[in-house]
């Protein structure tokens, strides 16, 4: 620990003057010091910097907070029916008791990626019209539609920075020139000339307005397959990937940030490896996909074939839904897979299994692609009626769907139901800290579904519709290795993996309670509730049957201490009563995001993963190349953050699995590999996932380290 | 302009046996330049097209002309200079790591077209191009650089490749990390940062060979070379000096890129094996510019900003039962 003496030094060198700007001083952070320190405190003095030589000067002034609404309302920057919801003397108070708190920003990062994209401007871009404190009251008002009570809870879980509403709610919510609030959009995609032209409408539309999205292309018939029955007519998934990823670069959320998208693809698919080799690095350019991000569907039958070393056979998506009078998205081709084979009716193929699972890792290494999402067990964790087939942009939202059907002139001949989800996450360190820990999850639930209620996406009426129907919200947690450091505890240790287990097992048990209390109040539940594990009681068994403590002291003092309740089998009983009797709100309640923007506003380690260096290189479109430290570490620490690629792959995958069994939904859980790595070693890591009960795979990352002799001398992120 | 050489052949070949390797550093070095094997095309250079029309006038007539100057030199390494250290290799696997460095080179040379033609129009492409020609500097740079190719000292080429790799390039490299620090150009920053990923492995693969070499000499010759070394670098940097001012001075950039020419002198000298130059007060880079160097491939970036230049070829190895053992 550092003396008190030390610390006003370091105190001295933040208030220093200085000729350096802050995008110096910010990159100081990754060159050590004469005396081989991490120099944080060329951080902080850059994040002072930034204010005295950049937002002070080029905030508008007003003099009280009156003037202030009356000019943003008039010259239409912020929506006017927000505010009429509210008296001005609430506002005022609400903004005080913002105000009150001292906000400041603990990194460079975080202040330069507030200003730069989340707070309102000037229509000319060149001036801010809100501090931090200001967005945050505004984000509440909205949210709260005017329920003063929640309007003041939800300043107080973000002002503290435990709850932090994810991007596009945060930066969008009460201005009037605005995108959407919707973090991610998953659509199905049948295998019909109108399904496609509305895919591609849709991803124009919803990039437009923001968030990812993400399409399953497994319906598709393959390349080759018949068209009106004459053979070798169609030309397979490709060139709908060709266009989708044109439709996004297209459009762009007001510039906000480049529209984004992702594909699913079923691993059984015949099109699967030109699926895979268009994130090849010697690609032709025809078939080259360069923006558009990939996932494989891959069901359990595949890894068994795997281990018995047999080839596995790929089935044409036109004839199985011939056969099954069901789209291929819907067949379980675990259960079916024999039959199908069998099915002399049913064209097909074959690859090597183990060959296939070599040439995903392949691509993983050349493109950090595809995402993975391991179909039957995330179809065995399902608490809703129905078969979850694909994922979204970041491998974290898991929900049902249903097909639509359209006429000629592409109208909806039947709107099916298609999803969205808006998310938020809670910093698990300030939730720890917490006065009142069921609060904090229960603001954010009701944050969250406000966002859900006040989501509109008319553009797409599939969209709309399962939006209505679900209310599905995804409450994400970050800042998990921040807090272990904090609490000296290793990632991935026995202690690591038991924290992770009881805190998901505590924010499960308030999620689920608090959309039971948004049912009561309501009177009304998501659609299809009557036929959920949650109605038939069965998502209950394991907290009923089992005993859930903490099995180390260390994570049962550190508990005790925070004066956070455990839930008891008694208290799972009531609940499950009480959701017997009123329901619950929202189809959907958690999904752990990867967190990337809101983790460097919130400071806060991304997700529940390591961080990837102790001093991150983050690298945008909007920033440029910034360095960012991770939270609560000094020179003393250090030792608790070790990095993603040293902890190494099991750790990471045994924390997530803890996690895993109390998400309704997925987590995006990325792999971090050195570049001694061998596909085999990500083979090997994907099983493991697999047999662990993980849901999906985000991205796998590699790090090359600089040859001996090429490095840059002194840098912290260079160094292990 | 580089034609009209004759470039003599070794006169007798033998099978390459890479099962017998003399210098562990030619397959090391060969694993990572193989694997780190990137063209133009993966980098989505198409979403500068916003960021570039915030430059200024001046700064876009700048960073076309910094890129004509790279692609010249990259041109001379690819079709010249890395071909002509072919037949003075000591083992056939250096010759093989040549061949591959000629390529990626040429590569590199491509690669800025890339940037012109995504960016840029025919016109303005053009007019840089004459530009290039009629600098004075550039073309000094150039003409030193291939005379000392033509000449018949394989240590004195080795020299003037490694002052190329590790010195010459950097005043235009500077731009695209300026760029890049303040959130413009990022995605041709990351192309760049590909560039420089190899050029940091071949000038340091060369400096390395040279070494080598040097061992073998008599102590009068090390002598030798050593002057030569550093009148090549100092007539090299005053020339430097004289294209980064007609480069940057419009910008206001100078002083900082000649404290950056400063620390890449010291680093090519390094890289042949000889004490830095320029004492640290003259090299105190830009923190900036110095972090965005580092050839690691580390950051962080989002799916909503490009490809980063963090990937790699990986070692495909099959998997065997014991793996999957479940």
């Amino acid at each position: 620990m550092s003396t008190t003496a030390e610390k006003r030094d370091l105190e001295a060198v933040i208030r220093e003057d200085t000729d350096l700007d802050y995008h110096a001083l910010n990159a100081m952070l990754n060159l050590y010091d004469a005396d081989g320190r991490i120099q944080f405190e060329r951080d902080k003095q850059a994040a002072r910097q930034y204010f005295l030589q950049h937002v002070n000067n080029n905030t508008v002034f007003f003099h009280d907070l009156e003037e202030k609404l009356k000019y943003l309302v008039e010259h239409d920057y912020y929506e006017r029916e927000v505010l009429d919801q509210y008296s001005f003397e609430f506002i005022s108070r609400l903004s005080k008791q913002a105000y009150k708190k001292k906000f400041r920003f603990q990194t460079f990062l975080g202040a330069f990626k507030f200003y730069t994209s989340y707070t309102l401007k000037t229509f000319d871009g060149k001036r801010y019209l809100e501090r931090f404190e200001d967005r945050v009251v505004m984000v509440a008002l909205f949210l709260a539609s005017g329920d003063e009570v929640l309007a003041s809870q939800l300043v107080e879980e973000i002002i503290s920075g435990r709850f932090q509403p994810a991007t596009p709610t945060f930066l969008n919510a009460g201005k009037k020139q605005r995108g959407e609030l919707v973090s991610c959009f998953l659509l199905r995609i049948e295998d019909n000339m109108e399904s496609i032209g509305r895919s591609i409408n849709s991803a124009l539309q919803l990039s437009k307005r923001g968030g990812g999205v993400a399409f399953s292309l497994t319906n598709i018939r393959e390349s080759g397959a018949p068209i009106k029955k004459i053979e070798n007519q169609s030309s397979g998934v490709i060139p709908i990937m060709k266009l989708l990823e044109d439709s996004f670069s297209y459009a762009n959320q007001l510039g906000a940030r480049q529209g984004a998208g992702a594909v699913y693809l079923n691993a059984h698919h015949p099109d699967i490896y030109k699926f895979l080799d268009t994130k090849r690095e010697n690609a032709d350019e025809k078939i080259r996909i360069k923006t558009l991000s990939l996932g494989v569907v891959i069901p359990d039958i595949t890894f068994q074939l795997a281990k018995r070393n047999e080839d596995m056979y790929l089935f044409s998506p036109y004839d199985v839904q011939q056969v099954y009078g069901k789209p291929f998205t819907e067949v379980c081709v675990t259960d079916e897979y024999y039959n199908m084979v069998d099915n002399a009716a049913i064209h097909k193929k074959k690859i090597n299994a183990r060959e296939f699972f070599q040439t995903l890792a392949e691509i993983q290494f050349e493109s950090g692609y595809p995402y993975i999402m391991f179909e039957d067990t995330v179809n065995r964790a399902n608490p809703i009626d129905g078969k979850i087939t694909m994922s979204n942009l970041c491998s974290e939202i898991l929900q049902v769907a249903d097909p639509s059907t359209y006429n000629d002139d592409l109208s909806y001949a039947q709107i099916g139901k298609d999803i969205s989800c808006n998310l938020g996450s809670l910093n698990i360190a300030l939730t720890m800290d917490s006065d009142d820990f069921g609060r904090t999850v229960e603001t954010a639930i009701r944050g969250l579904t406000a966002v859900s209620e006040a989501s509109h996406i008319t553009s797409v009426p599939s969209i709309e519709r399962g939006n209505d129907m679900s209310h599905a919200i995804g409450l994400g947690q970050m800042n998990l290795h921040g807090y272990l450091a904090r609490e000296r505890i290793h990632y991935g240790s026995d202690e690591g993996l038991d924290f992770t287990n009881m805190y998901f097992y505590t924010v499960a048990f308030h999620a689920v309670r608090a959309s039971m209390e948004l049912a009561k109040e309501r009177g009304r539940t998501f659609d299809g509730f009557e036929r959920s594990k949650y109605a038939s009681g069965e998502y209950f068994d394991k907290y009923i049957d089992g005993v859930w403590e903490p099995r180390t002291d260390k994570v049962a003092g550190i508990f005790a201490e925070a004066g956070i309740h455990i839930p008891t089998q008694d208290d799972w009983r009531e609940l499950k009563a009480q959701v017997a009797e009123h329901g619950i709100y929202n189809q959907n309640l958690q999904a752990v995001p990867p967190t990337g923007s809101i983790s460097y506003i919130n400071n806060s380690t991304s997700s529940i993963h390591p961080v990837a260096s102790r001093i991150e290189i983050r690298k945008e479109g909007k920033i440029g190349r910034v360095y960012y430290p991770a939270p609560f570490m000094d020179n003393d620490n250090l030792e608790y953050y070790q990095d993603a690629y040293e902890i190494g792959y099991e750790k990471i995958i045994d924390t997530y699995a803890e996690a895993t069994q109390h998400v309704d939904q997925g987590l995006s859980l990325t792999l971090f590999f050195k570049d001694t790595a061998t596909t085999r070693d990500i083979n090997k890591a994907q099983i493991y996932a697999w047999r662990k009960g993980i849901k999906t795979i985000y991205y796998i990352r590699i790090r090359q380290l600089a040859l001996a002799g090429t490095e840059v001398d002194g840098c912290v992120s260079c160094m292990l | 302009m580089i034609s009209g050489e004759k470039l003599t052949l070794v006169s007798h070949v033998d099978a390459i046996n890479w099962n017998r390797i003399q210098d562990d550093v030619d397959s090391e070095v060969w694993d990572r330049l193989t694997a780190n094997f990137w063209l133009p095309e993966k980098v989505p250079l198409s979403n500068d097209v916003q960021s570039w029309a915030t430059l200024t006038e001046d700064e876009k007539t700048l960073t076309m002309r910094v890129f004509t100057g790279l692609t010249l030199l990259d041109t001379i390494q690819g079709t010249v200079g890395a071909v002509s250290l072919i037949p003075d290799a000591l083992t056939p696997h250096e010759e093989a790591v040549y061949t591959n460095i000629a390529f990626m080179e040429s590569v590199h040379a491509k690669s800025y077209s890339s940037i012109f033609s995504t960016l840029s129009n025919t016109k303005q492409i053009d007019e840089a191009f004459r530009w290039s020609t009629e600098n004075q500097n550039l073309q000094r740079k150039a003409k030193i650089v291939l005379d000392y190719y033509r000449g018949d000292d394989p240590l004195k080429r080795k020299v003037a490749s490694t002052l190329l790799e590790s010195f010459l390039f950097y005043s235009g490299f500077y731009l695209p990390m300026y760029w890049s620090s303040h959130a413009k150009l990022t995605n041709t920053a990351d192309l760049i940062r590909l560039i420089i990923r190899d050029e940091a492995v071949h000038g340091y693969y060369i400096g390395y060979k040279y070494q080598r070499g040097l061992e073998l000499e008599s102590e009068a010759r090390k002598q030798e070379l050593k002057d030569y070394t550093f009148n090549l670098l100092f007539e090299l940097y005053e020339n430097e000096v004289q294209y980064t001012h007609d480069l940057y001075d419009g910008v206001g950039l100078s002083e900082d890129v000649k404290k950056f020419l400063h620390y890449n002198a010291n680093k090519a000298l390094m890289n042949l094996g000889y004490e830095a130059m320029f004492p640290a007060a003259v090299t105190d880079v830009n923190p900036a510019i110095l972090s965005a160097l580092s050839p690691n491939a580390d950051e962080n970036h989002d799916f909503f900003s490009g490809s980063g230049s963090s990937y790699v070829i990986g070692k495909a190895v099959n998997t065997e039962d014991e793996d999957w053992d479940f």
